[in-house]
C-alpha cells in the first residue's frame, strides 16, 4: 500500500512573545502515492522544522499532519517513538551511525528496537548492504567508512524496518558533488523500489532535480511546487 | 546487545572502569571481612556455646566480667521452668607468654565435664575430673604460643604462676577478644578466687537449653539470648558501628564512582542517544543498554575482587599475628549483591540524562 501524506495548515512557532520565530507558516500540501519529494529553500526557511514535524520529532503549534489516514503529532512521546520506529526511516546529516558498531551492526539497530526477528533482520540487512554496494564493507566499523559509504549505510538503516516514509535531511552535506549525487541516486532508487514516500531536504538544486517534485520554502511558507526535471 | 558490543569495542575505556570497580569492591569486601573477623575475635566461643540462652547475675548488665553467681543461684537457674539442661561456666582472664616473648591474656573458661558446657576436642583428649592441671587450648592459642598438645604452658594470674599441661586442642575460637582456654571449673575456681570460702561464687554464667528462656529473671539472675550476650561484650557495639559505617561509606562511594563514570559516558554519548531515540528507541531501551554495561562491568569487577579477597584472606592467615579478617560465603554473596545493587543505583543519574535527551538533536538543529 502506497503512503499518503497530507499536511494541512501546519504551523510551528519557536518561543513566544518578542522572541517568537514563526519557522513554519500555514503550510499545506499533499503527496501522491510513492512520490519522492525534494524540499529546497534558503537556510533558515523552515525545511528542517517541517521535516521534523512530519517525522514526529517536533510537535506542531498548529495544523495537522495525516499519514495514511491517521494524524501524527499531539500524541504522547511514547506513541511518537513508536510512530518513528514503525513508520519512519530517517537519514540525517553526516555521521549519525553508532561509531563502535560495524556497518552491518548499525543496520541491526532498528531491528533490535522493533519486532523484527533475528533471522529476518540478518537477511534483510544482508540484502540492503548488497543493494547499496556495501557488501564488502559490511564488517568495517562506522568510523572506518568513507563519508559516502556512511550515508549509504544510513540509507540502508532507514529502510531496515520497512518504513512508510523516508525522511532525509541534507544527506550530501558532507560529500563532494559526485559522491553526493551517487548517494542521492541510490536513495531515490531504493525508495522507489519500495513504493514508499520519500521527502528529502536539500539546498542543492542539482540534487533536488532528481526528485519527482520540488517544494520550495521561503520564510516558513511553501512558495513553489514544481515537478523535478527527471520525473517528467 | 548494543551496550555489550560497545564494551567489546571500547575495551580500554571499560577496562579502566572495571579496574576501579574491582578496587572498590575489594575494599568493601575486606571491610566486610574485617567486620566478620572482629566478631569472631570478640566472641566466636560464645557463639559456639551449645546453649539457647545464657544466665548472668542480675547486677552485671550482661557482662561476663562482672557476673558472679553463687551455688544457690546456679541451682535456682537450673530449676527455672522451661530449662531442659544447664551448665555453669566460670570465666577469668589470665596471662600467657607468646612464642615471640610478648605477654598476652587468654580467656580461661571453667566447665564441668559431661555438661553442655564441654567443648569439642579436635585433637588430644577431653579433660577428666582428675585433670586439675590440664587445659584444652584453642587453635589460636597453640598458634600464638607455638605449643602443641602434650606441652606445658605457664600461666600467670595476679602474682601467681601456674604450669598447665595442654591435654587437648579445641576449635572454639576467641572469647572476649582472647583465645579460649578451657579448664575444669574447680581449677578455674582456685585460679580466680584462690582459697575457697563460703561466699565464693560458683560460676560466672550458666548456659541454658530450653524454649522461651530469654527475658526470664529470678532471684539474683537474668537470662538473655546469645545475640544479646554477644552484643553486650564490651567493645562489640562500638566496633560494629565503626565497621558498619565503613561499610556504608564503601557502598556509597562505589555507587557514586560507578554513577559518575557512567554519567560522564552518557554525557559523551548524547548525540548518539539522540539518534537512537530519533529512530524510535524508547528511553527504556537506551537505559537498558547502560544498565547492561553497568551490570557487566560490575560483574567483571566482582569476578576479580572476590577471588582476590579470598587470596588475601589465605595470605593473612599465614601471618603470625592474626589479622582479624574472616570471610563467610554469606559475606561474599551479600557484599557482591549489594555492590551490584549500588552500581545500579548509581546509574540513576544516567537514566535522568537519557530521558532528557530530545531526539530532535539528531537533526542537528538544536544544541
Ligand atoms: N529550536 C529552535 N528554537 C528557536 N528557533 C529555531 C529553532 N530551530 C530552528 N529555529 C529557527 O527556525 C527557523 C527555521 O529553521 P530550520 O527549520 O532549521 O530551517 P532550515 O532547515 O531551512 O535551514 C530559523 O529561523 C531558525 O533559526
Ligand atoms: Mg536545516
Amino acid at each position: 500500500m502506497a503512503t499518503t501524506l497530507a499536511v494541512q495548515d501546519l504551523e510551528k512557532t519557536y518561543g513566544s512573545g518578542e522572541d517568537a520565530v514563526r519557522a513554519v507558516r500555514h503550510v499545506s500540501f499533499e503527496t501522491a502515492p510513492g512520490e519522492f519529494v525534494a524540499l529546497v529553500g534558503p537556510s533558515g526557511s523552515g525545511k528542517t522544522t517541517l521535516l521534523a514535524m512530519i517525522g514526529g520529532l517536533l510537535a506542531p503549534t498548529g495544523g495537522r499532519i495525516v499519514v495514511n489516514g491517521s494524524e501524527v503529532g499531539g500524541a504522547a512521546k511514547r506513541d511518537l517513538a513508536k510512530y518513528r520506529r514503525e513508520m519512519v526511516g530517517f537519514v540525517f546529516q553526516a555521521n549519525n551511525l553508532l561509531p563502535f558498531l560495524t556497518a552491518r551492526e548499525n543496520l541491526l539497530v532498528p531491528a533490535a528496537l522493533g519486532s523484527l526477528d533475528k533471522r529476518d533482520a540478518n537477511a534483510r540487512a544482508g540484502r540492503l548492504l548488497e543493494e547499496l554496494g556495501l557488501e564488502k564493507r559490511r564488517n568495517a566499523l562506522a568510523t572506518q567508512l568513507s563519508g559516502g559509504e556512511r550515508q549509504r549505510v544510513a540509507i540502508a538503516r532507514a529502510l531496515m524496518n520497512d518504513p512508510r516514509l523516508v525522511l532525509v535531511d541534507e544527506p550530501t552535506a558532507s560529500l563532494d558533488s559526485a559522491r553526493g549525487r551517487q548517494v542521492v541516486e541510490s536513495l531515490i532508487r531504493e525508495v522507489r523500489a519500495r513504493d514508499v514516500l520519500g521527502i528529502m531536504v536539500t539546498h542543492d538544486m542539482a540534487m533536488a532535480e532528481l526528485a519527482d517534485r520540488v517544494l520550495e520554502m521561503h520564510d516558513g511558507e511553501i512558495r513553489e511546487h514544481r515537478a523535478g526535471k527527471l520525473a517528467t | 546487545m548494543i551496550g555489550l558490543l560497545e564494551i567489546r569495542r571500547r575495551k580500554m575505556q571499560f577496562a579502566l572502569i572495571a579496574l576501579i570497580v574491582t578496587l572498590i569492591s575489594y575494599l568493601v569486601l575486606m571491610i566486610n571481612g574485617l567486620g566478620v573477623g572482629l566478631n569472631v575475635l570478640a566472641g566466636s566461643a560464645l557463639q559456639n556455646f551449645d546453649a539457647d540462652a545464657i544466665a548472668y547475675s542480675d547486677g552485671a548488665s550482661v557482662s561476663v566480667i562482672r557476673s558472679e553467681l553463687s551455688q544457690a543461684t546456679v541451682d535456682a537457674i537450673g530449676k527455672t521452668p522451661g530449662v531442659t539442661d544447664s551448665a555453669p561456666i566460670g570465666y577469668v582472664s589470665a596471662n600467657y607468654r607468646r612464642a615471640d616473648g610478648k605477654v598476652n591474656s587468654a580467656a580461661f573458661l571453667g566447665y564441668d565435664p559431661g555438661t553442655i558446657g564441654e567443648p569439642k576436642v579436635t585433637e588430644g583428649r577431653a579433660l577428666t575430673a582428675e585433670d586439675a592441671g590440664g587445659l584444652l587450648a584453642d587453635k589460636s592459642f597453640l598458634k600464638a604460643t607455638g605449643l602443641d598438645v602434650g606441652d606445658e604452658v605457664e600461666i600467670t594470674f595476679r602474682l601467681e604462676r601456674r604450669a598447665f599441661t595442654i591435654v587437648g586442642e579445641i576449635d572454639e575460637g576467641a572469647f572476649f577478644f582472647q583465645p579460649a582456654v578451657y579448664v575444669l571449673r574447680s581449677t578455674w575456681d582456685t585460679l580466680r578466687y584462690g582459697a575457697r570460702g563460703d561466699e565464693t561464687p560458683a560460676a560466672s554464667i550458666v548456659l541454658l537449653k530450653g524454649k522461651g528462656l530469654p527475658g526470664k529473671t529470678g532471684a539474683g539472675f537474668e537470662v538473655v539470648n546469645k545475640r544479646t550476650a554477644f552484643a553486650n561484650i564490651e567493645g562489640v557495639s562500638g566496633q560494629q558501628s565503626t565497621v558498619t559505617s565503613l561499610r556504608v561509606f564503601g557502598y556509597i562511594i562505589g555507587a557514586l564512582v560507578i554513577g559518575v563514570f557512567f554519567y560522564v559516558l552518557t554525557l559523551q554519548k548524547i548525540p548518539q542517544i539522540g539518534v537512537l531515540k530519533a529512530i524510535g528507541a524508547s528511553n527504556f531501551f537506551v537505559f537498558r543498554q547502560i544498565l547492561l554495561q553497568v551490570v557487566g562491568i560490575s560483574a567483571v569487577g566482582l569476578a576479580i575482587s572476590v577471588p582476590l579477597a579470598m587470596v588475601s584472606d589465605a595470605a593473612l592467615r599465614r601471618l603470625p599475628d592474626a589479622v582479624p579478617i574472616a570471610f563467610t560465603t554469606g559475606t561474599f554473596v551479600t557484599t557482591s549483591a549489594l555492590l551490584l545493587l549500588m552500581a545500579i543505583v548509581g546509574t540513576a543519574f544516567s537514566g535522568r540524562q537519557v530521558v532528557k535527551v530530545d531526539p530532535i538533536i539528531a537533526l542537528g538543529q538544536q544544541q
